[in-house]
């Protein structure tokens, strides 16, 4: 950080603070100091922000296991919010914190009786199943509320990568082509998909995995992990593909031929450290000659 | 036989890369000084003189960490250097076994070509600002299993090494390190992470001189 925090005014924390909060950045330590600075005056002159402020508070607070901090804040919105569950939300937080799982359990299943499509509630219940360790217990939950909530973008790809951790390669695919339909534009979510495909191996995964690598780079040339996905791909298609006059060979090696001058001209254009060795000799080792 | 000994550098970059990383599993490659290795021979002496962070996201994916270690390879015969084992940190605070770990496959292959290799899981529970012990367990392939080394016996090359890895955690050095997670989103970044290198080598160098004032 280049600037200095304390010569920040109350304006500029606040939209630090807002920058922060939107980018989903993890800043615990930097919010919490912030939190001092700001709690008496300046934040009861900030409107309805407010409350997005303690929100932001209460949780970098739990982050860094402050729980008497957060408890406090907790206790400030209550009291302005008596029965709100949201503010119950952040109760089940601190107590998930305080590894009393059992109790926040019980707290977040009083917030669904309450209200049936509270879907942040759910999701908590699928991270507590996690920090247990609980990985099948926590997917089949997730699975049960993906049942209910079909467009949680997110949840569908925290079960894409559950499923990644039990190695059940193709479920974790079939999560990963949902979200592709749910964000046909987004760039990763191609890659992530190639990435399953290409670690699933076999010819026909292989094939897949090139396409939406191809895909990937289509909506961002820019993408360096597609594109050394790529590069893997086609290597290791082409060594599956013997017949030199066969019709997929050539393209395999075209593009293969093609990931390695762009990854070369795109690690040039960085301009990288001079420690880095270039990708274009790693690519040469590994390429098959034809 | 068999010891194994790290470099402080080697050691900090994993360290700092848990610090980096909390909330993820981390992983890495540690490499070892190649002039004293004799090729082929079991359970040697190890002299890990630095490390690589890998990922902190997409462990169980295999393509970028093909990448990731043919590049290792290069820099590593460049400068006489043998990829002789495996680092690991569990994503759940409890997790500080090898079973948890993300990447066993990776180790599998490194000690193919490395019997001697070692795996360390950094031990979550242990790792403190202020480190006391080193927080890691040392771990021996033998007979198919990674079999748990006596854990009190990390050996480090200079004296002071927790001392000034805690130092470097408290001034937030773990922000700098670059993982090569952080160099496919942005190829301009080191992840040989120099710049760390020879922070700890003007620490060292001061280090030294205090040693030498109270020996007299």
């Amino acid at each position: 950080m280049s600037f200095n925090y304390d010569e920040l005014s109350h304006t500029e924390i606040f939209d630090l603070l807002r920058q922060w909060r939107e980018n989903n950045e993890r800043r615990s330590e930097d919010v919490l100091y912030f939190s001092e600075v700001i709690v008496e005056d300046p934040l009861h002159k900030l409107g309805s922000e407010k409350y997005v402020v303690m929100e932001q508070v209460i949780y970098a607070a739990l982050d860094c296991h402050y729980y008497t901090i957060a408890k406090l804040w907790i206790m400030m919105l209550s009291e302005e919010f008596p029965g709100s569950l949201r503010v119950l939300r952040y109760k089940a937080a601190c107590l998930e914190a305080e590894e009393k799982y059992e109790e926040a359990m019980e707290v977040l299943d009083s917030i669904i009786k309450a209200d049936e499509t509270n879907s942040a509630a759910r999701k908590r219940r699928v991270a507590i199943l996690k920090a247990q360790g609980l990985i099948q217990e926590a997917i089949k939950e997730l699975v049960d509320y993906l049942k209910k909530f079909m467009s949680d973008m997110e949840a569908w790809q925290e079960l894409s990568e559950l499923y990644l951790q039990v190695q059940e390669y193709s479920k974790a695919a079939f999560c990963a082509e949902e979200l592709i339909l749910h964000q046909p534009h987004n760039h990763l979510m191609h890659q992530r998909l190639a990435d399953i495909r290409y670690t699933m191996g076999g010819v026909d995964n292989l094939e897949l995995a090139k396409s939406y690598y191809c895909q990937a780079l289509k909506l961002n040339p820019d993408n360096m992990r597609a594109l050394l996905g790529l590069f893997l791909v086609t290597n290791t298609l082409l060594s599956h593909y013997k017949s030199s006059g066969s019709a997929k060979r050539k393209e395999a090696f075209k593009l293969s031929q093609w990931a390695q001058s762009e990854a070369t001209k795109i690690q040039r254009k960085a301009q990288p450290p001079p420690t880095i060795p270039a990708l274009t000799n790693m690519m040469l080792s590994l390429a098959v000659t034809d | 036989m068999g010891e194994v000994s790290l470099e402080t550098s080697a050691y900090a970059k994993l360290i700092l890369h848990a610090a980096k990383y909390p909330h993820c599993a981390v992983n890495g490659v540690l490499l070892a000084d190649g002039t004293k290795i004799r090729s082929g021979a079991k359970n040697q002496d190890l002299d890990i003189v630095d490390t690589v962070p890998l990922f902190h996201h997409s462990h169980y994916l295999s393509p970028m960490a093909e990448i990731a270690l043919t590049q290792i390879e290069t820099i590593a015969q460049a400068d006489n250097r043998v990829i002789a084992g495996y680092y690991a940190a569990c994503e759940n605070f409890r997790d500080n076994t090898v079973e948890k770990c993300p990447g066993q496959k990776i180790a599998e292959k490194i000690v193919e070509h490395f019997p001697s290799a070692v795996f360390i899981v950094i031990d979550n529970k242990k790792f403190v600002q202020h480190l006391e012990t080193p927080a890691i367990k040392l771990h021996k392939y033998t007979e198919g299993k990674w079999k748990p080394k006596d854990a009190n016996k990390v050996l480090f090359q200079t004296p002071y090494v927790l001392e000034t890895v805690s130092h470097l955690l408290q001034r937030g050095v773990q922000k700098d390190l670059i993982d090569f997670d952080n160099y496919l989103d942005d190829l301009s970044q080191d992840w040989t992470n120099l710049g760390i290198e020879k922070l700890i080598a003007s620490i060292n160098a001061s280090n030294s001189i205090d040693c030498k004032e109270k020996a007299y």
